[in-house]
């Protein structure tokens, strides 16, 4: 429960953060804080069911705060976190570069979707390439950010799980690993 | 039995999860009433927005410092052109006001100006959207301030977007250039009127017919007060580009906003929804020929309303 309250308050400043710090950095340039620690969820807690629902709230959270339909990012960040957490046990993500790009490719995947399920709904909404192009440039900037969230991420479950960080799902051996 | 659902304890709240994001997109798309927030997500709003002003404050601090006392250099030259500017405006407001006095409408202008005004309220911008796919912001205004979904908010640049969702001291307002905003609106020298719509890019679209359009680079695109949402009159931008869409029924011209989003800190919100179709039946100066039974009993109620008031 401990470790459930940290990291949905820890997801809740983080998306209050991106909101003001979209004010410096205007999109693509703003790295989505928002569906990194989702994801970062996914790369370093053990439960699938508590991190559903964190993943769940996190992402209706974003809706709340975005112009977006509500339930949109709920769905995307569930899927999101799913992915990351199987990512975790089968693919090799140990140096920080394969972290970085399967973050960079699933925040273009989620980018993809987003623009895809809002197309269901909202008429007129044009595919083009500057949006293909910012969707890229997105990714990158979330990709990079990662290591430096899942680090944060990695330390706050450690930390309320009194440091029983041995069982979490990923380890990561690179200079920026939390333990 | 129950080692099966321990099982597929995980499949079944992913299901689960699943269901209810989808059910609340769907419902989303068909709600007809789109007031205040459910509480829980009022309360996240209303937290959301002075912790994101707390948060603000250093970068605004510096940015404030900047713009006051050390990004100073050409600010002599500005102020030779302003005065110019502003004293060519003088003489150009004069000999308007004289040809207004002098064909008697002054009277009538102003009895009508009185009639048009509308009540703002001043809001801080607190957040921008936390999804770089759309193109929102929140303000520290809400339903206990009278505001509600459908407002436009405007600011001295002009047309800025609209209210779409409100906690009791905050609010979402969705921005002329997201995705999901169009507005009608009508190009000031020509006349021609269409479609503002956004592309999620900074600059919108604006659409018209080709047959009747007369766009052109430089042109000036303002609100027609025929959509229901934005009063007449309110700048949106100007004409950047002229798409040469060959034999195509419509046409399109980016626009660029007349609001420099980036550097938005103030806003109004203008307390009445469909600002334009409502004070033209209150002004009594157009009068709809033959209404229909809700429309006159509409403004029945309204013109009760504002009496009342006053």
């Amino acid at each position: 429960m401990k470790t459930f309250l940290a990291l949905l308050l820890a997801g809740l400043c983080a998306l209050m953060l991106e909101g003001v710090l979209a004010r410096v950095f205007p999109p693509p340039w703003c790295p989505d804080l928002g569906f990194l620690v989702v994801v970062s969820i996914g790369l370093c807690l053990r439960g699938l069911i508590p991190g559903l629902l964190l993943a769940y709230l996190l992402g209706s959270s974003i809706d709340v705060l975005s112009g977006s339909l509500a339930g949109l990012h709920a769905l995307l960040c569930v899927i999101s976190f799913v992915s990351a957490f199987f990512a975790a046990s089968q693919l090799n993500l140990k140096s920080t570069l394969s972290l970085m790009a399967f973050v960079g490719s699933l925040s273009f995947v989620y980018g993809v979707l987003l623009f895809f399920i809002s197309s269901l709904f909202v008429e007129n909404i044009g595919l083009s390439w500057r949006w293909i192009l910012e969707n890229f440039l997105h990714a990158w900037i979330n990709g990079l950010t990662v290591p430096f969230v899942v680090e944060g991420i990695g330390r706050l479950v450690a930390w309320s799980e009194d440091d029983d960080s041995q069982e979490r799902s990923l380890y990561i051996d690179s200079p920026m690993r939390p333990l | 039995m129950f080692g099966f659902l321990k099982r597929m304890s995980a499949p079944i709240v992913l299901g689960a999860l699943i269901l209810a994001a989808l059910s609340s997109i769907v419902g989303d798309r068909s709600a007809r009433d789109r007031e205040d927030l459910p509480w829980i997500q009022g309360l996240l709003l209303d937290i959301t927005v002075p912790f994101q002003k707390l948060l603000a404050v250093p970068g605004d601090l510096i940015g404030g410092a900047w713009d006051s006392y050390i990004d100073l250099v050409d600010l002599g030259a500005e102020n030779t052109r302003l005065q110019a500017e502003l004293t060519d405006l003088e003489q150009v407001n004069l000999q308007l006001r004289e040809a207004l006095v002098s064909s008697g409408h002054l009277d009538r202008i102003v009895e009508m100006r009185d009639g048009f005004e509308v009540p703002m309220l001043p809001a801080a911008v607190a957040g921008l959207d936390v999804s770089p796919f759309f193109r929102s912001i929140l303000i520290d205004r809400g339903s206990q301030h009278g505001v509600q979904a459908g407002h436009p908010v405007i600011n001295h640049e002009g047309v800025v977007g609209v209210v779409t969702r409100t906690s009791s001291h905050a609010a979402k307002v969705l921005l002329i250039f997201d995705r999901q905003s169009a507005a009608d609106a009508v190009i000031q020298r020509s006349r021609t009127r269409g479609t503002i719509r956004g592309r999620g890019t900074s600059q919108p679209n604006f659409e018209y017919e080709a047959r009747r359009g007369d766009v052109e680079v430089g042109d000036v695109v303002l609100t027609s007060g025929l959509g229901g949402v934005y009063p007449k009159g309110l700048k949106l931008g100007e004409v950047t580009e002229v798409a040469d869409l060959g034999g195509s029924l419509m046409q399109s011209a980016s626009v660029s906003p007349a609001v420099e989003f980036g550097r938005l800190e103030q806003v109004f919100v203008i307390l009445r929804r469909g600002t334009g179709m409502e004070l033209l039946y209150e002004t009594g100066e157009f009068s709809d020929p033959d209404p229909s039974p809700e429309q006159a009993a509409e403004a029945g109620a309204s013109q009760a309303g504002e009496g009342g008031s006053s």
